[in-house]
C-alpha cells in the first residue's frame, strides 16, 4: 500500500516567491522519503566553508544552500569534490566551537544525517555566517517546526526522545528550553506522571509566549519535591520577560487534583514553585465524560425524549462540560494572547484534558488551524504525536465494551470545534463534513491515522508504511469538506462564547440515525455550497486575470512576468 | 402641537449606554412629540441618534446626587441606559417619556407625519389588495368568486371589503352566514392549493350556544366547498382549540360544528395556547435571556419552564396536519379558533409557506402577510400595544404574530436555500409590528384603517423595505427556487431558541450578519466580474 502524507503545499518563502514545501508527519523527526516534486530552486545561501572531510582532511569549498539541497564544490585544485544532499536527509544540526573556540577549524556545524554519515562544515567566526547558515538549514530541512519559527535563542529542537527512551509515549522530536540540558530533561523526566516532560506545543509569533504541555509533578502524599523540575519550569517563564509570573493551568478540579496526591501525583504548590500561578479548570475525568454521553445516547436513540427534551438534556451535563472545556482554552488563550504570559497545561497524565486544551487554544489563536491543511497537522500533533491513546479511548478491536479506558475524550474535542465553527461561521476553511468524517474514521479504523496509542507504538508497528493517512482521504477531495464562507484572517484571535446560552447539541451528528429529525436533504444544500465555492474560486481566478492583465501593462513587456506573490492573494503564507 | 404641553423639557446633557458591546455615546438629549434624540456633535458618529417614543415598553428612573438615570426597554427587546445631568431635568425626560409613549390616538402617531425623501404616499399600498389574489386563484379554477358583500364592513368588521367564496354561493346567504359565526366571519377562501385542488378556509367560531343552534347558509357553504373539490374530496375542520374548551364556549354562545351538520367534514382538535399565557410565556422567555447572573447549570430548565418553543412546536406541527391534508390527503381545510383573528391566521399563514412556494419569495412573503394577517383582521394594536418588559397588567397583548415569525424562522433554519428572504426580514417584521414610522401595522382591522386613512395617509412598510440599501439585510444571498413543499420538524430537537432576536442584548463575537455580508460578497462580486473580460496579455502562461 502507499503511503500518502499530507500532499505537497504549494506555499511562500520569506521572499514572496512561490516555493514548493514538501509536508512532513508532524513533528515525529522521523521524516520518510520526499516525493519528487517540481521544485523551484531558490538560493539562499552560498559562502566559502571548509569541510571537514573525515578521510581527506579540511578541504576548502564553496557551499551553496537551495530550498531543497545543501551542495559543495570543491575549491581546491587537486579535488574534484562535490557534495549533494538533499535537506530532507538532514537530521540533525549542531553548532560546534564557540566565541572563545581556537583551534584551527574548531568552529562551525556540525550535521548528522540520516544517511548514515555526518557532515562538518568549519565557517569563520566573524561575520554571522554560521548563524546564517544554521538558521537556513533548520528552517528548510524542518519546515513544520518552522511554522512557528523554532528553534530560536530560547528553544530548541531535541532528538534525545529519538527512540522514545526518555518517554515513550511522546514523539520522537521535541521542542524544549534552549537552556535545559539533556540531562536536565531526563532529570525532569522522573519527575513527571509517565516522563511526560514539560515540551512546547505553541509559540506566539509575536509577543513569543508559549503553551507547554506535560503531566502532573510526582508530588505525592509526602509532598517530594524536584530541583531540576522547579528550575526548568523557572527557565521556562525566563523565556518570557514580558510578566515575571508563569501561569500553569490545572486541567483538573482542585479537588481531584489533590486526591491525586494519594497515587503519587499532585500539583505545583505556590510554596515549592515560587514564580508560578497556579489555577484549575474544573473538567472532569473521562469517566464522568463517558456516562455523560451515555446519558446523551440514552434520550436520543431510539426513542428521541419528547416531552421534557431540554431538561433531559441538562441533566446529561454533556453541553455542561463542552463549556467547561472551552472556557478552560479560552483561559489559556487569553492568558498567552492579551495576558502575556507563558502557560503550562497539565492534567494527570497530559494526554486528554491537556490535549484537548492546547489545541483548542492553537484554534483560538492561530488561524492557520483553522484551515484544512492546519487542523490536520494540529490533530496529528497534539493527538496522535503526543500520545492521547486512541487505541484505548475508542477500544480498537477490543471486544471489553466496559473497559474503564474507554471516553469519547477525542469526540468531544471535536464538538467544541464544531461549537467554535457555528460561533464563526467565516473563520474555519472546513464544514461540519469534515469533522463528521473524521469522527466516522476515527472508529472505522480503515485509515492508520487514529491506530495505537502512541508515535512508538505507531513506528514499531510501522503503520505509516502498512496503512494509508485518514488526510489523504481528505486531501484528495478537499472541495467536498471546504466551508463557502471561509475568509482567511491572520491575525485574528478567536474568542468563543462559552455560555450555556451559546452552546447547543450537534444534532447533525447525535442524532443523525433519527429519521424523524428531518431537514432539507442534505444534498441541495450541498450542492449549493459546492455552487458557491465553485463561484469564488472563479471570481478569485478572473480577479487574479484583472490583476496580472494590469500589472503587465504596467511594467515592462521585457520584464520577467510579475512575480506570483501578486497572483495570488490567497495562498497561504504560513511557513 | 398638541404634544408641546405634554414635553416638559427643552434639553439635557446625557450619556447613552446602548449594550456592552457598543461604546458609550455622550451628547444633547432632547425630546419631540415622536422621538427622543441624541445629538453628539456634527463631528461624532452617528451625528444623530434617534429613538421612536412608541419603542419604549417600560421606564425606569434613579436619582443619584444631581444627576439621574433612566433605564428604556424597548419593544424590540433592546435595553437602553440614559445618564442625565441633573435632576429636575431627569424627572422631566423621564415624565415626557411615559406621557408620549403611551398615546393611543392613532391619527396623531408618527407614520401620519413620517415623510421620508424618495418615497411618494400610497405608493404600494396597491401592491396587494383582494384582487390580486383573486387572480391568481380565478387561473387555476371556476369555483370561486370575488364577493364584495361586505363593501362597507356591515357583514364583518375585521374582514377587508372583498373575500373569496364559493361562486355558488350568493351575497345574501353569506350575510346569513357571517350572523352565525363569531364577528361575522364567515368562512372565507385562504389558500388554494392547486397540486391537489384543494382548499384552505378561515372562520370565526360557530354560534351555536347551549342550544345547539344550526345555520343552514353557512351548512351549505362548506358543502359546497366540498362538492366543488375533486369528487369524493373530504373536509377536516381544525379547531385550534381543546374539545372541552370548544364545549364550554357553548355557554358564552360559540360552539363548534355539529358533525351530523356538517356532512363529509371531520373534526380536529388542536389546542394552541393563545392570549395572556401567551403573553406570560413571551414575558418570562425575555427575563430568562437578560438575566445575566443566571447559573449555568439550569439554563436549558429554565427555558423549557418558559415554554416559548413548545408553543413554536404545537403551532408548527398544526401547521403541518393543516398542510398535509391537504397535500397528501387531498382534503379541504377549515381552520378556526374562537375569534379566527389569532391562532387561526398562524396556522393558515404558516401551511401556505410549507406547501406555496410563491409566499416563500420576497415578495410573495409580503403578499401573505398583508392578505392573512393583516388584511384578515389580527388586531395588530391591541395585541402589539405591549412588548415583554411592560409593567402594565396585560389586557389584549399577544405575540402570536412573533410566534409566527419565529415558526418562519424555525423553517428557514431547516431550509436555509428555500426562503428568499432571511433573518433580517423577520427581525424587520418584529420591530416594525411594535413600533413604526410606517403605517402597515397600524389599527386592528381594515373597517380601522379606512377610518383613519392610513392608506392614504401614511407610508406603507413594503416601499420602506423594497429601498435598495435595505435589500442586503432582507434577503437570503443562498435562495434557490424550491417547487416543492418544504416539512419542517417539529422534534424539540429540531427547534431552537431564536438567538438573533431573544439574545439580542448579548451578541456572538461574529454576528450572524457578518457571515451574511460575506456570502453577498461571494455572490455578488461573482457578478461584477462577469462580463468585465480579461485583455489579451492575460494569455501569458501562468506559473
Amino acid at each position: 500500500m502507499t503511503v500518502i502524507f499530507f500532499s505537497s503545499v504549494p506555499s511562500q518563502n520569506y521572499f514572496g516567491k512561490k516555493m514548493w514545501i514538501i509536508s512532513f508527519k508532524a513533528l515525529t523527526g522521523a521524516i520518510s522519503s520526499y516525493e519528487t516534486l517540481p521544485v523551484l530552486a531558490l538560493d539562499l545561501f552560498n559562502k566559502e566553508v571548509i569541510y571537514i572531510c573525515p578521510f581527506n582532511g579540511p578541504i576548502k569549498g564553496r557551499v551553496y544552500i537551495t530550498n531543497y539541497r545543501l551542495y559543495l564544490r570543491s575549491l581546491e585544485t587537486d579535488s574534484a569534490l562535490i557534495l549533494d544532499v538533499p535537506l530532507g536527509v538532514i537530521s540533525r544540526i549542531e553548532k560546534m566551537g564557540g566565541a572563545t573556540s581556537r583551534g584551527e577549524n574548531s568552529y562551525g556545524l556540525d550535521i548528522t544525517c540520516k544517511d548514515l554519515r555526518n557532515l562538518r562544515f568549519a565557517l569563520k567566526q566573524e561575520g554571522h555566517s554560521r548563524r546564517d547558515m544554521f538558521e537556513i538549514l533548520t528552517r528548510y530541512a524542518f519546515p513544520l517546526a518552522h511554522s512557528l519559527g523554532l528553534p530560536n535563542h530560547h528553544w530548541r529542537i531535541t532528538f534525545i526522545n529519538k527512540c522514545y527512551k526518555l518517554c515513550d509515549t511522546y514523539p520522537a522530536l521535541l521542542v524544549v528550553p534552549y537552556r535545559a540540558s539533556d540531562e536536565d530533561l531526563r532529570k525532569v523526566a522522573t519527575f513527571r506522571s509517565r516522563n511526560r516532560i514539560p515540551v512546547l506545543s505553541w509559540i506566539h509569533p509575536e509577543n513569543k509566549t508559549v503553551i507547554v504541555r506535560c503531566s502532573q509533578p510526582l508530588v505525592g502524599m509526602g509532598g517530594k519535591r524536584n530541583k531540576e523540575d522547579e528550575r526548568y519550569l523557572d527557565v521556562i517563564r525566563e523565556t518570557n520577560r514580558q510578566v515575571n509570573k508563569l501561569t500553569i493551568y490545572d486541567a483538573r478540579p482542585n479537588v481531584n487534583a489533590v486526591a491525586n496526591k494519594a497515587t503519587g501525583g499532585g500539583y505545583e504548590s505556590d510554596d515549592v514553585y515560587h514564580n508560578a500561578e497556579l489555577f484549575f479548570l474544573d473538567i472532569h475525568n473521562i469517566h464522568v465524560m463517558r456516562e455523560s454521553l451515555k446519558k446523551v445516547k440514552d434520550i436520543v436513540y431510539p426513542n428521541v425524549e419528547e416531552s421534557h427534551w431540554l431538561s433531559s438534556l441538562e441533566s446529561t451535563h454533556w453541553l455542561e462540560h463542552i463549556k467547561l472545556v472551552l472556557t478552560g482554552a479560552i483561559q489559556v488563550a487569553d492568558r498567552v494572547s492579551s495576558g502575556k504570559s507563558s502557560v503550562v497545561v497539565h492534567c494527570s497524565d497530559g494526554w486528554d484534558r491537556t490535549a484537548q486544551l492546547t489545541s483548542l487554544a492553537m484554534l483560538m489563536l492561530d488561524s492557520f488551524y483553522r484551515s484544512i491543511e492546519g487542523f490536520e497537522i494540529l490533530v496529528q500533533k497534539e493527538w496522535i504525536s503526543f500520545g492521547h491513546k486512541f487505541a484505548s479511548r475508542i477500544g480498537h478491536g477490543d471486544k471489553n465494551h466496559a473497559d474503564a479506558d474507554r471516553s469519547p475524550i477525542f469526540l468531544q474535542f471535536i464538538d467544541c470545534v464544531w461549537q467554535m465553527s457555528k460561533q464563526f461561521p467565516t473563520a474555519f476553511e472546513f464544514n461540519e463534513r469534515f469533522l463528521i468524517t473524521i469522527l466516522d474514521h476515527l472508529y472505522s479504523c480503515r485509515f492508520g491515522t487514529f491506530l495505537y496509542n502512541c508515535e512508538s507504538a505507531r513506528e514499531k508497528q510501522k503503520v505509516t508504511e502498512r496503512t494509508v493517512s485518514l488526510w489523504s482521504l481528505i486531501n484528495s477531495n478537499k472541495d467536498k469538506f471546504k466551508n463557502p464562507f471561509y475568509t482567511k484572517e491572520i491575525n485574528r484571535v478567536l474568542y468563543p462564547v462559552a455560555s450555556m446560552r451559546h452552546l447547543e447539541l450537534w444534532v447533525n451528528y447525535y442524532i443523525r440515525w433519527n429519521p424523524r429529525i428531518k431537514q432539507q436533504q442534505p444534498n441541495p444544500v450541498e450542492q449549493r455550497y459546492m455552487e458557491l465555492l465553485a463561484l469564488r474560486d472563479e471570481y478569485i481566478k478572473r480577479l487574479d486575470e484583472l490583476q496580472f492583465a494590469n500589472s503587465a501593462k504596467l511594467s515592462d513587456p521585457s520584464a520577467s512576468p510579475s512575480s506570483p506573490s501578486q497572483m495570488m492573494p490567497h495562498v497561504q503564507t504560513h511557513f | 402641537m398638541e404634544f408641546a404641553e405634554l414635553i416638559r423639557t427643552g434639553q439635557a446633557q446625557a450619556e447613552l449606554l446602548r449594550g456592552p458591546e457598543e461604546p458609550p455615546l455622550r451628547g444633547t438629549l432632547c425630546i419631540t412629540g415622536h422621538h427622543l434624540l441624541l445629538s453628539p456633535g456634527p463631528q461624532a458618529t452617528p451625528d444623530l441618534w434617534l429613538l421612536l417614543l412608541r419603542n419604549v415598553d417600560s421606564i425606569e428612573k434613579r436619582i443619584a446626587g444631581d444627576s439621574g438615570t433612566i433605564t428604556l426597554r424597548c419593544k424590540d427587546l433592546r435595553v437602553l441606559q440614559l445618564d442625565i445631568e441633573g435632576v429636575e431635568a431627569t424627572l422631566d425626560i423621564a415624565r415626557s417619556i411615559e406621557a408620549l409613549s403611551s398615546l393611543e390616538s392613532v391619527i396623531t402617531s408618527f407614520p401620519f407625519f413620517y415623510r421620508p425623501k424618495g418615497l411618494r404616499l400610497g405608493d404600494a399600498w396597491h401592491f396587494h389588495p383582494p384582487e390580486c389574489y383573486y387572480k391568481r386563484v380565478a387561473r387555476e379554477t371556476n369555483a370561486w368568486r370575488l364577493s364584495e358583500a361586505n363593501e362597507d364592513f356591515s357583514l364583518c368588521p375585521s374582514y377587508p371589503r372583498a373575500v373569496i367564496v364559493p361562486r355558488a354561493v350568493e351575497d345574501s346567504a353569506l350575510a346569513r352566514s357571517a350572523r352565525f359565526r363569531q364577528g361575522g366571519r364567515f368562512p372565507v377562501l385562504s389558500y388554494y392549493h392547486a397540486p391537489s385542488g384543494t382548499v384552505l378556509l378561515r372562520a370565526g367560531q360557530p354560534l351555536t350556544g347551549p342550544q345547539k343552534r344550526r345555520c343552514s347558509e353557512d351548512e351549505e357553504l362548506l358543502r359546497v366547498v366540498l362538492a366543488g373539490a375533486r369528487p369524493g374530496a373530504r373536509g377536516f375542520i381544525v379547531d385550534t382549540r381543546s374539545p372541552q374548551a370548544a364545549k364550554q364556549a357553548r355557554m358564552t354562545g360559540g360552539g363548534t360544528e355539529a358533525k351530523a351538520a356538517y356532512p363529509g367534514w371531520k373534526r380536529l382538535h388542536r389546542p394552541l395556547e393563545r392570549g395572556r399565557p401567551l403573553q406570560e410565556s413571551f414575558v418570562h422567555l425575555v427575563e430568562a435571556c437578560g438575566d445575566l447572573e443566571q447559573s449555568m447549570d439550569r439554563w436549558l430548565n429554565r427555558l423549557e419552564s418558559c415554554r416559548w418553543l413548545s408553543h413554536v412546536k404545537e403551532t408548527l406541527s398544526t401547521a403541518c396536519l393543516a398542510a398535509q391534508s391537504m397535500e397528501q390527503e387531498g382534503a379541504c381545510v377549515l381552520v378556526h379558533g374562537a375569534d379566527g383573528t389569532d391562532s387561526t391566521l398562524l396556522i393558515t399563514s404558516l401551511a401556505q409557506l410549507i406547501l406555496d412556494p410563491l409566499s416563500r419569495t420576497m415578495a410573495g412573503f409580503q403578499e401573505l402577510i398583508e392578505r392573512e394577517w393583516i388584511q384578515a383582521g389580527h388586531p395588530f394594536q391591541l395585541r402589539c400595544a405591549h412588548s415583554a418588559f411592560s409593567h402594565a397588567r396585560p389586557k389584549h397583548e399577544a405575540p402570536t404574530f412573533l410566534l409566527f415569525l419565529d415558526c418562519v424562522w424555525q423553517l428557514g433554519r431547516q431550509f436555509p436555500l428555500s426562503l428568499e428572504f432571511g433573518e433580517g426580514m423577520l427581525l424587520a417584521l418584529f420591530d416594525h409590528a411594535y413600533a413604526s414610522p410606517f403605517g402597515t401595522f397600524l389599527c386592528n382591522n381594515e373597517k380601522e384603517r379606512c377610518l383613519c386613512e392610513v392608506r392614504t395617509r401614511t407610508h406603507s412598510l413594503w416601499s420602506g423595505l423594497s429601498q435598495p440599501k435595505e435589500q442586503r439585510k432582507l434577503r437570503n444571498p443562498l435562495y434557490v427556487p424550491n417547487p416543492l413543499a418544504i416539512w419542517p420538524s417539529a422534534e424539540p430537537q429540531s427547534l431552537r431558541l431564536w438567538q438573533g432576536l431573544f439574545l439580542r442584548g448579548t451578541r456572538l463575537p461574529e454576528p450572524s450578519e457578518v457571515a451574511w455580508e460575506k456570502v453577498w460578497q461571494i455572490v455578488t462580486d461573482q457578478e461584477k466580474t462577469e462580463g468585465s473580460q480579461p485583455t489579451d496579455s492575460a494569455s501569458e502562461p501562468r506559473p
